[in-house]
């Protein structure tokens, strides 16, 4: 009920900004992501393999969620679009494992599992620790610097998350598929970046014309150079 | 008979001290042929239960070590488990390039402060935390200053897949170190190395371990061993061209060696002195050698005593018999046989038969001259037809005297035959003077008077007449002094003497002569009895009339038996 409420409010605000905002020409950016990389490469030796309980049960979220796609500084201006979103614990996991919000958002960080959680960062963007808290009980963080944010859990140290905060709303995260799409965005000449936490990133030169969609695929990361 | 003189010549050994010689001898060369075999068998067998005991040390050693390993990571693995740890590492590698030096230094300062805690509960020399680059990041324990921040971490490792278990060189030291991920989600972000200094003391745990003598060598370099210092040198000298195992002389002792386990250019050896297992081991085979040494001499003493007292006693016993025929002329010597050995018993009966032969030949030699002395006295005798038989009859009066006075049986044999003999030196008397019928001159009693010096001179040439001497030459003594040759007195004339004086003085009178005739036997008798004291010895005067009647038919004629054997 309050998330849906909270969802309509954010549409609301951001049409009214719309509206409120200069005509401008925009188009959109689409294309497909492809990882080229393992990241998960877990030692042959290694006693412990997985300390997690119950994670081999979940299905693993694909390692294509957690590629962000932005935009390096759009110059974007004018009031930045806040938004409220939740990162799950579950399974000991931090779900989902890569967020990327606008500057100013807030995430709530509730706990579905059946013991405590805790939830703490050292990053420069935000250094905060929400303390420990029982199942069914929820912690919002809101997040007013640019960066990244790492998020960690100081019971289980294998759990750990990625919070990318941009000062602009040219992101998306690519479907399962790969697909992504930035729209609105005003045309121009832009530097895209495709991200990811272990394996690095990819920039390429975009040009949006109003109106119409460019088309880039990304391969992350960068391919090696003969 | 020349057993009881001794030669000028150094003497030959005794037979106890040749047999025991001989028999010591022996046994001294079979114990020491034994000692040798035993020394050189005793060798081989401790060399090959030093390499076995080295190879089951090594086998040991590789089964506990896999453990100690396993043991040391997952210790390892917990202790990578720090949320702080993680938290930190990660964000500060996500953010290195970009955040402030301020921010830096915290994050960095927080990894030292970990680590410090985790390193408090292990007793590593080092924890070392690197990023995954490799790239140390932090370390901590007793040792960490080694690893300074920045240095890369280059693991030796005994296969190269292996990246748990290797050698690392830092700050001019060698450390064995084991090392785990420290991982989010199981991706890598750092990796944690527990790191053990392989000195002297590694190599001490490393020797109680393995029950081996250890040496750790490293680039042909000595890094730690047990050994003394100069063999550890000499092994190190030698370790380029090492085999993986065999054996090496050092500082001038044995050793067999073995590699426990190599770690790119590390290698960890085993060492057990061959020398100083086999010294025990000789020592106690020396002990129970002299053991037996001391034993066998001892029966050898007993043995070598035995037999030579068996081969001596009888030959011991043979000499003496024979000495002391040698000092009694004449006895009959018989040996009995000694039942000791067949040799000793021929070499006895052999004696015996000699000894019987020359007792024989010198019987009939006796008898020859007895004979011949017997055909002399009967011949001198025969000189004069009044004395014929005289010499005979005064031989077996005097024999009846003597065994009345108990004189021993030698004795008698003397008296018998220097009886017969007692005028021969009449030989020498002119017929003239011998068988003058009227009565003697001054002169001519004179001449008669030099017989028994005579007869002595005559005597003296033949030996085993010697003691027939003092009859022949003072039968015509007299106790009063009186007498001649030499006028002894009393108890100087010797007892045959005195019995042939008495019996010849008794034949004479009951003899026919020129100037008169046989006087009967009980004048003869009276007529003595009247000189007893004077001219004759009392005692053997009482014996002749006790032995009279013995000797005389009943017409006082002597009986004299020729048929008697001189010395029956």
């Amino acid at each position: 009920m309050l998330r849906g409420r909270v969802l309509f409010g954010a549409c609301l605000l951001l049409s009214a900004l719309a509206a409120g905002a200069q005509p401008q020409e925009t188009g959109s950016i689409a294309g497909h992501i492809r990882l080229t990389a393992r990241v998960r490469a877990p030692l042959p030796a290694n006693p412990y393999p997985s300390r997690a309980i119950g994670r081999h049960e979940a299905p693993a979220a694909p390692e294509i969620r957690n590629v962000v796609v932005y935009l390096r500084d759009p110059g974007f201006k004018g009031a930045l679009p806040a938004s409220h979103v939740e990162l799950h614990q579950e399974n000991e996991t931090f779900v989902p494992h890569v967020l990327a919000i606008t500057k100013g958002s807030t995430v709530d960080f509730p706990n579905d599992d059946p013991f405590f959680h805790n939830v703490f960062s050292l990053s420069s963007a935000a250094t905060f620790n929400l303390g420990r808290y029982p199942r069914g009980k929820s912690k919002a963080q809101t997040f007013n610097k640019a960066g990244l944010v790492k998020v960690f859990c100081d019971i289980h140290s294998h759990m750990s998350a990625s919070i990318l905060v941009l000062d602009h709303p040219y992101f998306a995260i690519p479907g399962t598929d790969g697909n992504y799409e930035i729209r609105n965005v005003p045309a121009g000449q832009y530097t895209i970046i495709g991200w990811h936490e272990r394996v690095g990133e990819r920039a390429a030169s975009v040009r949006v014309d109003a109106g119409r969609q460019a088309a880039v695929d990304l391969t992350v990361p960068v391919e090696d150079v003969p | 008979m020349t057993a009881s003189t001794s030669s000028p010549a150094p003497q030959p050994p005794r037979l106890l001290v040749r047999t025991l010689g001989v028999i010591l001898a022996t046994v001294a060369l079979l114990l020491i042929a034994v000692f040798v075999f035993v020394f050189v068998s005793v060798r081989d067998q401790v060399r090959q239960s030093v390499a076995a005991g080295l190879e089951s040390g090594q086998r040991i050693y590789a089964a506990v070590e896999n453990r100690r390993q396993r043991e040391l990571q997952s210790q390892a693995a917990t202790l990578a488990e720090n949320p702080t740890l993680k938290a930190t590492i990660d964000t500060y590698a996500a953010e290195a390039r970009t955040a402030s030096q301020a921010r830096i230094q915290e994050w960095l300062a927080t990894i030292d402060n970990e680590l410090e805690k985790v390193a408090a509960r292990v007793d590593s020399d080092a924890l070392i935390l690197a990023d995954t680059h490799q790239t140390t990041l932090a370390a901590a324990g007793r040792l960490g200053d080694r690893w300074p921040r920045g240095r890369p971490i280059a693991m030796a490792a005994g296969k190269p897949s292996d990246t748990i278990d290797g050698v690392v060189r830092a700050g001019g030291m060698l450390f064995r170190v084991v090392s785990v991920p420290l991982q989010l989600a199981d991706v890598p972000i750092g990796t944690l190395y527990l790191a053990e200094n392989l000195d002297d003391r590694y190599a001490k745990e490393l020797a109680s371990l393995a029950n081996a003598e250890i040496a750790i060598v490293s680039d042909g370099l000595l890094v730690a061993s047990t050994l003394p210092q100069a063999t550890a040198r000499e092994f190190e000298a030698a370790a380029a061209s090492r085999q993986p195992d065999g054996t090496a002389v050092l500082d001038g002792q044995s050793y067999a060696f073995r590699r426990l386990v190599q770690l790119g250019s590390t290698s960890f050896y085993a060492l057990g002195s061959i020398d100083e297992s086999s010294r025990a081991a000789t020592r106690t085979a020396i002990r129970n050698l002299a053991l037996i040494a001391a034993g066998a001499a001892a029966l050898a003493l007993i043995a070598s005593f035995w037999l030579a007292r068996m081969l001596s006693e009888p030959v011991g016993r043979l000499s003496a018999s024979l000495a002391a025929a040698g000092r009694t002329p004449g006895a009959r010597v018989q040996l009995a046989r000694t039942g000791s050995s067949r040799e000793v018993d021929t070499l006895t009966d052999t004696f015996n038969a000699l000894m019987a032969s020359v007792a024989k030949a010198e019987e009939e030699t006796q008898a020859a001259y007895t004979g011949s002395i017997r055909a002399l006295a009967t011949a001198l005798d025969a000189r004069d037809p009044y004395t014929a038989g005289h010499s005979e009859r005064v031989s077996v009066l005097s024999v009846a005297i003597a065994r009345e006075l108990k004189l021993p049986d030698d004795d008698i044999e003397v008296i018998r035959l220097g009886a017969l003999l007692h005028d021969i030196g009449k030989i020498g008397v002119p017929d003239e003077v011998l068988l003058k019928a009227g009565a003697l001159t001054e002169a001519e009693f004179n001449i008669i008077k030099q017989h028994p010096v005579a007869g002595a001179r005559i005597l003296r040439s033949v030996p085993f007449l010697l003691p027939h001497i003092p009859i022949v030459e003072l039968h015509h003594e007299r106790p009063d002094g009186r007498g001649y040759p030499h006028g002894l007195r009393g108890d100087e004339i010797p007892m045959h003497a005195r019995i042939v004086h008495v019996a010849d003085a008794y034949d004479a009178i009951t003899s026919k002569r020129a100037y008169r005739n046989a006087r009967p036997s009980g004048d003869a008798l009276r007529e003595i009895w009247r000189f007893a004291g004077t001219e004759f010895h009392a005692e053997v005067v009482g014996a002749l009339a006790t032995a009279l009647p013995g000797v005389t038919s009943d017409t006082g004629e002597l009986v004299v038996d020729h048929g008697e054997q001189v010395h029956a």
